[in-house]
This record gives C-alpha cells, sequence and structure tokens, in this order.
C-alpha cells in the first residue's frame, strides 16, 4: 500500500471508530427521549464530533470535517444550555451521524458523490437553523448560588451552565474540598472523583486557595449531590475531603447582580491540553500541572491535611472563594475550552489497538505451519521409538520428545493470544443495526422497542463482520412483516409498541444470536400454499411436513413471499441468501414462529474459524476432517444395526432415530463393505446426523482454508487444510450435510 | 552453524540499502528496448499436452510446480482434477486437455485409485479472477521467445468454436506451438 493509501485507512479506521462510539452515545440519547439527558453524554457525543473534525481536517476531508463541525456547534449549544434536545435536534443528529458513515464509506472508495454533496449540505444547514430556543429566563438562577465572584470567574461557560442547571433544579449543592499530597494527588483525586461520581456531578474542580500543606496541593470540587448530605457524608468516610454546603437562596430574591460571563479560555489552558486527551477516556488524573499550586501557607496546613470529614458547615461567599486563576484539569470534569482551538485532537480516543485482519491472517497461517512442525516432530518421535532399539536413540528420542511437549505448549499460547486478538464483540454489529431499527421503524410509521442482549459476546473478527448482513436482513423483515401497526397491535391487546430483540448468548463452542420479535408471526399454512404454488415442494411432501418443517420452507431458494414485498425488505435478496451467508460461516439458522405472538430465528455460529480442531476420518480410502465442534458423539455400528425406515436408512440410538447418511455414497466413492462402520454423530442447533464412514484417524487442530471462489459452491464441503503429512483433507461442512440429510428426509417421505 | 534467519537475511531488501545502481540498470534496459518495439519478442512457457506443444504468455504463469498428491473434490466439476496445496493457499488443479478435445475425459489424478502421476508433469500455476488456479500438462518443454513476425492467427476451424481458447499459432522454423488463452481455457 502506497503512503496516502495507509493515511486514508488510517483515517477510515479511525474515523470509523469515532463513529461508532457517537452512534453508540447518540442510541442511548435515543432511548432516553423526553428524560433530562445525561450532561456526560452529550458531552462525550461533542467530544466525539470534536474528534472526528480535527481527524478529518488534518487528512484534508473537507466534507467529514465541515459536517462533523457544524454538528460539533450544535452539540455545543446543546451543552450550554441554548438549545433543548427534542426530537428534531435529535434526530438531525442521527441523520448527520448517517451522512458521516455515508461520507466515509465514500472516503474509503475515494469517491466524492453530488447526491451525498448535496445531501450533507442540507443537513449542514438544518443544524445551522436547529434552536435559538431555550429562552434565557430573566433571572439568572446562578445568582442564588453563595459563590464569590472570583469563583465565578474561573467558571468555564460549560461549568457556569450546568451549575446553573444544578440550581434551577434545586440541588443541593456542595463545595468538597480535599487536600492531597503533591507526590499523588492525582491518584487521590481520581479516587474522589471515582466516589463521588455515583452520588452526583462534579460540575467542577478548583485548585484551593487554602494550602494543602507542605507538599500537598487542595481542592474544591463543586459537587451536585444527588443523595441526601448523610449518604454522602457516610460515603465519603475515609477520605481527606470536607464537606460544605452552598447556600441557594430562595428563587425571586437577587442579591448580586449577575456577574458578566466568565471568559471561557484560562491561560493555564495551552500548556496542559495535550495532556487532556488522555484523561478524557480514562478515569485518571493528568500529573503534568501538579506543581502549578504550590501552598503557600504551610502552618495551617495540618489542619487540612487531616483525613477526617468535619461536619457540615454553612460556609459563606468569601471563604468558599478561590483566588487562583490556575486550573487543573481533572479527568470527567467536561472543559469545553481546548475544544475551541482547532486540529488538536488526531489522537485515537481508544486504547486499543487496531490490527488490520489481514496481518492476523498471515499470523494465523506461521501458526499453521508451526503446527504442521509440530506434528512432523511427532512423528519424527513416534518412528525412532518404533524402530531403534539402540540405547543412544532413545535419549535422543526421549529429548526430541520433551521439546515437542515444549513446543506445543508454545503453540497453544501462540495460537490462543492470536485467537483472541481476532475476537470483537458482536456488540459493534448490533449498535450499527440499532440505528437502522430506529430508520425503517420510523419510515415505515411503526413503533418499536429494540432491546440489544450479549452485545458483549465474543466472536471472530470475521465471523461479526459477516453477520451483519444477515441481521439486517431477518431485523428488516421483522419490522416489516413481523411488526404490526400500533393500531393493529392495540386491536389484538397488544402494547403499541412491538418488540424486536436481538440477542447473543454464548453456548460451549458456538454463539446462539436470537432476532426475535413479537408480531404476527408466520403463517405456515401460507407458506405451504406458497411453496406449493412456487412448485417448490410436492402436495405429498406437503402433506407430510411438520410445522417445523414448513416454516424451514421459507429459506428455499426460489421463496419469496412475493405477496409482502416492499421497498424495504424486497430488494431481490432472499432468506436463502441469508441462510448461505450463514452456512458460509458454519452456522445454521432456524426459525421459529407462533402466529399472533411473534417469530424468532436463531443463528447458531462458531467462535471462530481460523484454527479447529477436527476429528480426521477415511472413507474409501480418502481422508476428511469434520469439525469437532459439531460432533456429538462416535458410534460404532454392524451393517445389521442400520434400519431402514421408508428407504432411508436410520440407527437406533438409546431409543431415537437417527438418520443415518453414508458418506462414501453422498460423495460417490467406491463404497466398501466393512464389517462395521463408524458413525459420527453431528449435530448443530436441534438437527441431529449419523455420518457413516470406514475409519477414525485421530483429532487434530487445523487451519481451514477457504476452497476459493471458484470451488465455493461443492456442497458438504466447507473448505480444505494440510494434515502434517502433506496430504491436503477436505473439511465437511456438517452444517449443509446435515441439511441435506433432512431434505433426503423431506424428499423421500 | 548460522542461523537459518541470518542465512536469509541476505535476501531481504533493507531500506537503507543503496539501490541506486540498481535501478540506473533497470532505467538503462529500458532505454535500450524502446527503439525496436515492434519487433520485441515476447516469452512464451511452452508444454506439452498428449504429444501437442501449447505455449502461452510467461507474464501470465506464476510458477510451475512438480504434482503434489491431490485430493479429490466430490461432486465438483468435471474439469476440476482436485487440489492441492502451496504455501498456505488451497488451490484448484484443472484439466483443460477435455477442452481442447484432446481427450474425452478428465484423467484420474487424485484420490487413492489413482496412478501416481507421470515423472515429466507439472502444475502451472496462474492467476485468475477467482485466485490462483492451477494447470495440469504432462510436461513443461521449454521457454520460447517469439516475434510478433513469427505469429500468425489460428488457421478456420482450429480458432473458432470448442476451442476458441486457442488464438493463434506461434512458427519457429519448423516447430509449432499453439498458443493458448489459458483463462479462456479454465472458463
Amino acid at each position: 500500500m502506497n503512503t496516502a493509501g495507509k493515511a486514508l485507512a488510517e483515517f477510515i479506521a479511525e474515523g470509523t471508530e469515532i463513529v461508532e462510539s457517537l452512534s453508540k452515545d447518540l442510541l442511548v440519547l435515543d432511548q432516553q427521549r423526553g428524560l433530562e439527558p445525561d450532561p456526560e453524554l452529550i458531552n462525550g457525543i461533542f467530544r466525539a464530533a470534536h474528534s472526528l473534525k480535527g481527524l478529518a481536517a488534518l487528512f484534508g476531508q473537507e466534507r467529514i470535517a465541515k459536517l462533523a463541525h457544524q454538528s460539533e456547534d450544535l452539540l455545543d449549544r446543546l451543552r450550554l444550555g441554548k438549545l433543548s434536545l427534542d426530537d428534531q435536534v435529535l434526530d438531525t443528529l442521527i441523520e448527520s451521524l448517517d451522512a458521516l458513515q455515508s461520507l466515509l464509506a465514500e472516503a474509503s472508495r475515494e469517491e466524492a458523490s453530488d447526491a451525498l454533496g448535496e445531501r450533507v449540505s442540507t443537513l449542514g444547514t438544518r443544524l445551522a437553523d436547529l434552536g435559538t430556543v431555550s429562552a434565557a429566563s430573566d433571572e439568572d438562577p446562578l445568582d442564588r448560588l453563595e459563590l464569590s465572584e472570583q469563583v465565578r470567574a474561573v467558571f468555564t461557560e460549560y461549568e457556569e451552565h450546568r451549575l446553573r442547571e444544578n440550581v434551577r433544579r434545586g440541588v443541593a449543592l456542595y463545595r468538597v474540598r480535599a487536600a492531597f499530597d503533591l507526590s499523588d494527588f492525582d491518584t487521590g483525586l481520581t479516587e474522589l472523583n471515582a466516589r463521588l461520581k455515583p452520588l452526583g456531578e462534579v460540575v467542577s474542580t478548583l485548585p484551593s486557595s487554602e494550602p494543602g500543606g507542605l507538599s500537598g496541593i487542595a481542592f474544591d470540587l463543586i459537587f451536585g449531590a444527588r443523595v441526601s448530605t448523610e449518604e454522602l457524608t457516610q460515603k465519603l468516610e475515609g477520605t481527606p475531603a470536607q464537606l460544605f454546603a452552598l447556600v441557594t437562596r430562595p428563587a425571586a430574591a437577587p442579591v448580586t447582580p449577575r456577574a458578566p460571563a466568565a471568559p471561557p479560555v484560562p491561560p493555564a489552558e495551552a500548556g496542559s491540553t495535550p495532556v487532556r486527551k488522555t484523561a478524557k477516556r480514562k478515569p485518571r488524573t493528568p500529573k503534568a500541572p501538579a506543581p502549578q499550586t504550590p501552598p503557600d501557607e504551610p502552618l495551617a496546613a495540618a489542619s487540612s491535611t487531616m483525613p477526617t470529614l468535619r461536619a457540615l458547615e454553612a460556609v459563606s461567599s468569601g471563604e468558599a472563594s478561590s483566588s487562583s486563576p490556575v486550573r487543573t484539569l481533572v479527568q470527567e470534569s467536561p472543559t469545553p475550552r481546548g475544544t475551541r482551538s482547532e486540529g488538536e485532537s488526531a489522537r485515537s480516543l481508544t486504547q486499543t489497538v487496531r490490527v488490520d485482519i489481514r496481518r492476523l491472517d498471515a499470523l494465523m497461517n506461521t501458526v499453521g505451519e508451526l503446527l504442521l512442525i509440530k506434528a512432523n516432530l511427532q512423528r519424527m518421535v513416534e518412528n525412532v521409538r518404533l524402530d531403534a532399539g539402540v540405547s543412544l536413540s532413545k535419549v535422543w528420542g526421549q529429548e526430541l520428545s520433551r521439546e515437542t511437549r515444549q513446543l506445543e505448549r508454545k503453540l497453544d499460547a501462540l495460537q490462543e493470544g492470536l485467537l483472541e486478538a481476532r475476537m470483537v464483540p458482536v456488540g459493534q454489529v448490533f449498535d450499527r443495526l440499532a440505528r437502522l431499527v430506529r430508520r425503517i421503524a420510523r419510515e415505515v410509521g411503526k413503533e418499536i422497542d429494540f432491546i440489544i442482549g450479549g452485545g458483549d459476546v465474543e466472536l471472530d473478527k470475521l465471523i461479526v463482520e459477516e453477520l451483519s448482513d444477515p441481521l439486517m436482513h431477518i431485523i428488516r423483515n421483522a419490522i416489516d412483516h413481523g411488526a404490526e401497526s400500533p393500531e393493529a397491535r392495540q386491536a389484538v391487546g397488544k402494547p403499541r409498541r412491538a418488540r424486536i430483540s436481538l440477542h447473543a448468548e454464548q453456548k460451549g463452542n458456538h454463539v446462539v444470536i436470537e432476532v426475535s420479535d413479537d408480531g404476527a408471526g408466520i403463517d405456515e399454512l401460507g407458506v405451504r400454499e406458497l411453496a406449493l404454488r412456487k412448485g417448490l415442494i410436492t402436495d405429498a411432501q406437503a402433506r407430510e411436513m411438520s410445522r417445523r418443517e414448513l416454516l424451514n420452507l421459507i429459506f428455499l431458494p426460489g421463496f419469496s413471499t412475493a405477496s409482502s414485498v416492499s421497498e424495504l425488505s424486497g430488494r431481490g435478496v432472499g432468506l436463502d441468501v441469508v441462510k448461505n451467508n450463514i452456512g458460509n460461516l458454519s452456522g445454521i439458522i432456524d426459525v421459529w414462529s407462533e402466529r399472533g405472538q411473534g417469530t424468532a430465528f436463531h443463528l447458531t455460529l462458531p467462535v471462530t474459524l481460523a484454527i479447529i480442531r477436527a476429528l480426521v476420518v477415511g472413507v474409501s480410502g480418502r481422508t476428511y476432517a469434520v469439525p469437532l465442534n459439531s460432533v456429538l458423539e462416535i458410534l460404532s455400528v454392524k451393517p445389521s444395526e442400520i434400519r431402514t425406515v421408508e428407504r432411508r436408512e436410520v440407527l437406533d440410538v438409546r431409543g431415537t432415530t437417527l438418520p443415518l447418511m453414508r458418506l462414501a455414497r453422498v460423495f460417490g466413492h467406491p463404497e466398501s463393505h466393512p464389517e462395521r462402520h463408524f458413525v459420527v454423530v453431528a449435530g448443530l442447533a436441534q438437527e441431529r446426523l449419523g455420518i457413516a464412514v470406514d475409519e477414525l484417524q485421530g483429532q487434530q487442530d487445523i487451519v481451514v482454508k477457504s476452497l476459493g471462489g471458484r470451488l465455493q459452491g461443492v456442497r458438504g464441503i466447507s473448505g480444505a487444510a494440510d494434515l502434517a503429512n502433506r496430504r491436503t483433507v477436505l473439511v465437511l461442512d456438517v452444517g449443509a450435510l446435515l441439511e441435506e440429510g433432512m431434505s433426503t428426509e423431506r424428499r423421500r417421505a | 552453524m548460522p542461523s537459518l534467519s541470518a542465512l536469509l537475511d541476505d535476501f531481504f531488501y533493507r531500506p537503507d540499502e543503496d539501490v541506486g545502481p540498481i535501478q540506473e540498470v533497470v532505467a538503462g534496459t529500458d532505454e535500450s528496448i524502446e527503439p525496436a518495439a515492434e519487433e520485441v519478442p515476447e516469452e512464451y512457457l511452452a508444454f506439452r499436452l498428449e504429444g501437442e506443444i501449447y505455449a502461452v504468455p510467461i507474464h501470465g504463469v506464476r510458477e510451475i510446480v512438480k504434482v503434489p498428491p491431490l485430493t479429490e473434490v466430490p461432486r465438483a466439476a468435471s474439469n476440476l482434477l482436485g487440489v492441492m496445496y502451496l504455501r498456505g493457499e488451497v488451490l484448484p488443479v484443472y484439466d483443460i486437455k477435455v477442452k481442447l478435445r484432446l481427450a474425452d475425459k478428465a484423467p484420474l489424478v487424485a484420490g487413492p485409485e489413482a496412478p501416481p502421476p507421470p515423472r515429466g508433469a507439472r502444475i502451472i500455476v496462474v492467476q485468475t479472477a477467482d485466485g490462483l488456479a492451477g494447470i495440469w500438462v504432462d510436461a513443461v518443454s521449454e521457454v520460447v521467445r517469439l516475434r510478433p513476425s513469427m505469429l500468425e492467427l489460428a488457421p478456420p476451424g482450429v480458432g473458432g468454436g470448442e476451442r476458441d481458447c486457442v488464438v493463434g499459432l506461434g512458427r519457429r522454423k519448423q516447430e509449432l506451438f499453439i498458443l493458448l488463452d489459458i483463462w479462456q481455457a479454465l472458463s
């Protein structure tokens, strides 16, 4: 990749990350519609927009920078309370987010379409026009607060706004004074903040004018408490914090005239800017500004460093004052100041290292090769042990065997590490889908609660990426066909809002993702009707089919519920494609539905595709590998034990009938007639199938390689792997074989 | 014994390496060739299929490998002989004899019933739109340099119809090379 391409890729990666975090926060806001928005959340979104702006400007992505800037402006007004968060504002923000995502996508293709350009400029205008709302009341609630002018002078515009909000809502305000030793004040302060955080809002953190001891520093935290004084006192037990209540005069009794707005940029700002970047995410305080407030009055130190919690005492405005113009930047205290300076935030917002999946793939290959070496070594050991009668060779063999074990341990660790590096939470996809749901629901005028669960379940990155399209499709279907209109729901006694839930859960080596809705459900008789009409099944088959089998017809190619094709879900992609996509991931999809109750799709997926443990089996002199995670058990069966039910071979396994498939027959290999068969019982989701093979050759870790574009259509084979003896073996696609076994059942029935 | 990595190290390009002379040489060759552009000979890889000699432009050939044990793929297209591993990649190996009407059916070369491959047999690896693919040839004969004046269109009856993968003939004195569009042959 050339330098420019690399830079672009970097920008796209980072930009996407920011947009994703934006999206996450916006979603929360969306869910809390109508509630008082969490100021921290708005701040987070504001910061993300700002970061994106800086980043885009740095990489010369004008369009993104401009839109991000416009969004940032709006968010800034929101943050400062100059604008209230109504539906219109929120919608515009979400639309901007979508536009930003489209812009990123175009940038990655190095395009700049006019259509999108127009959309962006319209959005820009809307962003700018929104809200000259939030009428400033004639009386400033802040004036009711007993706080000295000096203190007020150092507040940033944002802090002032937050304080005003707190006063207006009648929140009990406190000045929390705490002194720390200079050497570790950052940890102390962080700890204090962490304690205060759940109890209320830390509006501002100011270095105290009071000295903090010989080598100490004291801080005044302006704190709006959500809990009672008693609880606050109790929670602060053991910290060097002292509590002073800030007196708020009753409304309509302004005493002090409103102070002129404080200049938002204190002088100390410039130097500490780079530090704050790290402070934004990490809950720790930067060390840099420490020496800025040396204690002036060492003599008074003893009292203020005392780690006791003094009872509350109301303080007059004079006492509360802080004359120090120097401000220390503390973790969560959201400061709008630096945000005005351009281009400062090209630094990453996250502490995760992004790794190009191709690099991981290369590493994976290396591990694969190492595994081969290991197996070769093992074979050598075996040979020596068998052949040599000489004692010297025995020693050599032992040594070699020890080395092999060592190698094996190292390899295990390496493999595990690599697999972990590939794992990402499925939540990444879920969040993106949540936004989609929101948009679609608005478009079709349905009221939908979208519930996400298990977003922290981890899957191979590749699988997560590949999941997004199938999931999107299923969810579109759920919104479009599943969920009824609010009126229709009310008519049948359901709540107006439909529920669509997306839930992931780890079950052993598999992850099960469930997409369910409480909508109208699938009419299996309608499905049967349609399948008959389209000639997908015969009358005889239809009569034999169970409800579940009927439902599963919706996955057949050519089955599109044409009667309900809409602009949204009828995009020429049927559920058969979804099924194929899932199949390509060695997964299986299943549907459950109850008329009037809803529909649920279950996607069962392997946790990783990269290295799997496989059972190596022999059939007619050929070797195949069966992924062990789909092997339930292995049976040894005499030919006489195989029965036929309606000319279909089955086995009786502990009282249940197991369909049997002879691999040699299915694959067209010459069939041998051994005295006993080995039957590999394979299962995915609730499907079971016995696969008859001639011999078992053991277990092995294999790196499964795709057969490539030209061979992808081969049914029953998911890929190939290299065994240690330079033999390439094919890996069975258990999902596809199960499917085939079932359809054989259907055909013969 | 020096470690393997130390030995290999010499093969790798280091950023501080002075490659100026090499670039000059490369630039020099370009210039010297340019005047005679019309008669630039192109290199072809000639190989044998059932006694006939075929040739493909060598720039399309990634590498030539001895026939490894091939693994048959059940239910695949009839021209697929099997798959093989090549440095961590799985690639399909195809027969083109049937396509060229040199044989009625693809030979059995993979699986336990297959005889060991003939000594001269090779797999020619080419890059296709769907990734790497291998082509079975009975033997690789040589690399021939053919100038444009040595090429002729395939005579009628040879180039058209089923054998549209034959794009022309190359003649060097008495030798005849059948020029193949290898991608067409694989389709």
